[in-house]
């Protein structure tokens, strides 16, 4: 008997041990937390544990082999009287802001000219894409050969045209050097916004624009009450993520110039670089490193309050 | 410059004798007891000249292995990725047991190294004795923390079809002579062209030498003293100014290592300071350019004449597991018969720190190379007179001498180039 009723006891417990499961299951608090483990365990290993080491750095005097000292906020107090700093961070705003304006005008036209319809669209559209598909060191080392007043066309053109030889010198001139490097990353960085900016204007309901021509609305005023409204989030949220990959531009620089000549286009990232790696000076590099993050932050919050009030 | 060598090892047959003499001897005595079937692994920087590498993986390691039982791995790095090896290898205490260092790893990395100090005075002994330059270069807080190897010498490169257009034969003796020159051979459109940009080695390479020839330097021989506002150096920025501007290429001022080349290789340059490596790659590549390529040492200034040490060196671990094999490794690698070599089949690019190799048969294979050998006697590493330390690490790593000049060539005046500097190098030396 005992057996017996041993044995049926086991399955039912069982039973109700699933059955328990399941209810935990069921209830939203649980199972929500449940799903959101997994990413927010990938989240933390990686993007927190290195962050949050960042900032432990960045308050240690810790040359590389050495173990680190705890040292306060010297490394950032070290940062504001090094002249090349501020050097850096006037470079890093320029840069940011001058490439993703050429990148937003520029992107928008793109956009726009990818909308109409014309012969081999798919073709012209895929092929926009290049700049952005293409490794940016491989594309950079190209541009390294195009800005060489030996063998730049550019330069070719122009001295054929009667400009003194060689040419002026892309590279060479702190002026010339940050206007390239400006170019460059905005020819990098257009297709991102085309193609985005024309995914957006796909949108736009076709309606939209009978109504407004019925009513007797011009191309400029369909542009300027239709199209802009429309796609102004999307437009932020390019601008926002724009911002962030070329304020932290590293590649570009690295192998064009490598921050010469003297500073003229040293960004925040390649001199923090520099000191870390290059110097061996982890904690201050890591300063340096940080000294990006309230701009972006800033940047980031203003931008996503905006966006959620739209 | 090599008149202090010792009349050792004169000429190639007692080279040889010494080179073949003892090897078993000396690994054997020095091997602890059952170290056969152990592993050591070496960590190096993949070298511009293939069969350099090549010849440790094929040639050494398997001759070690015969006579000793021990294996050598020979781990090649890609070029640039060296100190980041090191720092992994360091900051986790495993992956190699021997290492070769570049300029700056000793200073970096020296608390993490065996101090070598018996190593190198015995083989110091055995050799004709040290350049002063090798233990510069490996000397930190009173130890030998590394065996020094080679230098790679920064040299003149110079056109000697173009020289000869405007009569010069013989490379100029003075930075004023070789000024006088280049602005003749700019007006034919053959300009010079020195890295002035952010690259690491062809900038470095020049102006240190330039500020040293003019007796100025960035810090006194204490390491603390900053003393680059003098009118020396002013004098040292004020020629490069003019050098650059009269004999010079505008684009110089954005250039990175590989730009030299470049432009020596498109024929648009007739003079430039580099490594031996422009000219082994000319006499390959484009051999028209190879036969009017020479070299020579830099120019002396007013006080004397200065080359950069480009020191390489090999250190061991001290958390290796196999630290005495490591140690009776290095006694091995750097006998005659090993380290000549290993230094023969690179032609000469790896210009040997012991006296013993003044006259190696290393140097007849490529005569235009022998400057590199007597330029060791005065190169110093960045920062010179104050010992290697993480401060000059640092002044490199932010190019503050370099920006001094170039600024200067860019137009800005002597005085606020050189405040500027101080300024940086101040910041700088505080923490020494």
């Amino acid at each position: 008997m005992t057996i017996a009723s041993e044995r049926l006891l086991v399955p039912a417990q069982a039973t109700r041990r699933r059955a328990s499961f399941a209810v935990l299951l069921d209830r939203q608090s649980v199972f929500s937390w449940l799903m959101m483990a997994l990413p927010l365990a990938f989240l933390a290993a990686l993007v927190g544990y290195p962050f949050v080491y960042g900032i432990l750095l960045s308050l240690q005097d810790r040359p590389v082999a050495h173990t680190g000292t705890f040292v306060g906020l010297k490394n950032f107090v070290h940062d504001a009287h090094d002249p090349v700093f501020w050097r850096v961070a006037i470079n890093t705003f320029v840069y940011t802001i001058v490439a993703t304006l050429l990148k937003m005008v520029g992107g928008l036209g793109l956009a726009l000219a990818m909308n109409q319809h014309f012969r081999m669209k798919n073709i012209v559209r895929a092929l926009l894409l290049l700049p952005f598909i293409v490794p940016t060191v491989l594309s950079t080392v190209a541009w390294l050969w195009m800005l060489d007043p030996a063998f730049s066309v550019v330069n070719r053109l122009m001295v054929a045209l009667g400009w003194p030889k060689p040419g002026p010198s892309w590279l060479g001139d702190p002026t010339l050097a940050m206007v390239s490097i400006i170019i460059i990353n905005t020819w990098r960085g257009l297709p991102f916004y085309g193609i985005t900016l024309l995914a957006g204007l796909q949108t736009v309901p076709s309606e939209l624009y009978e109504a407004a021509s019925i009513d007797g609305a011009g191309g400029w005023e369909r542009f300027r009450y239709i199209t802009l409204p429309l796609l102004r989030p999307i437009i932020l949220i390019v601008t926002l993520f724009s911002v962030i990959f070329t304020f932290a531009d590293f590649q570009l620089i690295y192998v064009l110039t490598h921050g010469g000549p003297a500073n003229a286009t040293q960004l925040f990232a390649t001199y923090a670089f520099d000191i870390a790696m290059g110097a061996g000076q982890l904690g201050l590099g890591a300063s340096v490193a940080l000294a990006m993050l309230p701009a972006l932050a800033l940047l980031i919050v203003a931008l996503t309050i905006y966006l959620r009030r739209e | 410059m090599t008149g202090s060598t010792t009349d050792h090892l004169t000429n190639r047959r007692s080279f040889l004798k010494i080179a073949a003499a003892g090897t078993a001897a000396m690994v054997s005595r020095s091997l602890p007891a059952g170290a056969a079937g152990k592993t050591i692994t070496i960590l190096h920087e993949s070298s511009f000249i293939k069969p350099f590498d090549e010849y440790v993986s094929n040639t050494l390691a398997p001759a070690y292995e015969k006579l000793t039982g021990i294996k050598v791995v020979y781990e090649v790095t890609s070029v640039g990725s060296l100190p980041t090896r090191i720092s992994t290898i360091a900051e986790t205490g495993s992956g190699a047991d021997i290492t070769m260092n570049g300029l700056l790893q000793v200073i970096q990395f020296s608390n993490k190294y065996l101090d070598v100090g018996d190593i190198a005075a015995d083989i110091g002994k055995a050799q004709a004795g040290w350049y002063d330059a090798g233990k510069e270069g490996v000397f930190v807080d009173g130890k030998w923390k590394a065996i020094p190897f080679a230098n790679i010498g920064q040299l003149m490169n110079w056109r000697t079809d173009y020289f000869a257009e405007v009569g010069v034969k013989k490379f100029p003796e003075t930075w004023d002579e070789l000024y006088e020159v280049g602005k003749k051979l700019k007006a034919k459109d053959h300009p010079f062209g020195f890295e002035l940009g952010h690259g690491f080695g062809d900038n470095h390479g020049w102006l240190y030498p330039l500020l040293w020839s003019y007796g100025g330097s960035e810090v006194a021989a204490d390491g603390k003293t900053v003393v680059i506002d003098s009118d020396e150096t002013a004098r040292a920025v004020d020629f490069c100014r003019k050098f650059f501007k009269d004999t010079m290429l505008d684009d110089c001022l954005g250039w990175t290592d590989v730009s030299n080349n470049k432009a020596w290789m498109a024929d648009q340059i007739s003079c430039t300071n580099n490594a031996e490596s422009i000219l082994w790659f000319a006499k390959r590549e484009f051999p028209d350019i190879g036969k009017v390529t020479d070299q020579a040492m830099n120019p002396a200034g007013p006080k004397g004449r200065f080359h950069l040490l480009n020191l390489i060196s090999h250190s061991i671990f001290d958390f290796s597991p196999v630290k005495e094999e490591a140690r009776a490794f290095m006694r091995w690698l750097m006998e005659p018969k090993q380290l000549g070599g290993w230094y023969a089949i690179a032609d000469s690019y790896y210009q040997p720190l012991l006296h013993g190799y003044d006259n190696a048969p290393m140097w007849d294979v490529e005569p235009r190379n022998k400057p590199y050998r007597d330029a060791v006697a005065n190169a110093h590493l960045p920062g010179w007179p104050a010992p290697a330390s993480r401060q000059v690490a640092e002044v490199v790593a932010k190019y503050v001498v370099v920006d001094m000049f170039a600024k200067a060539c860019a137009g800005a005046s002597t005085k606020d180039v050189i405040k500027e500097a101080q300024a940086q190098l101040k910041d700088i030396y505080r923490s020494a």
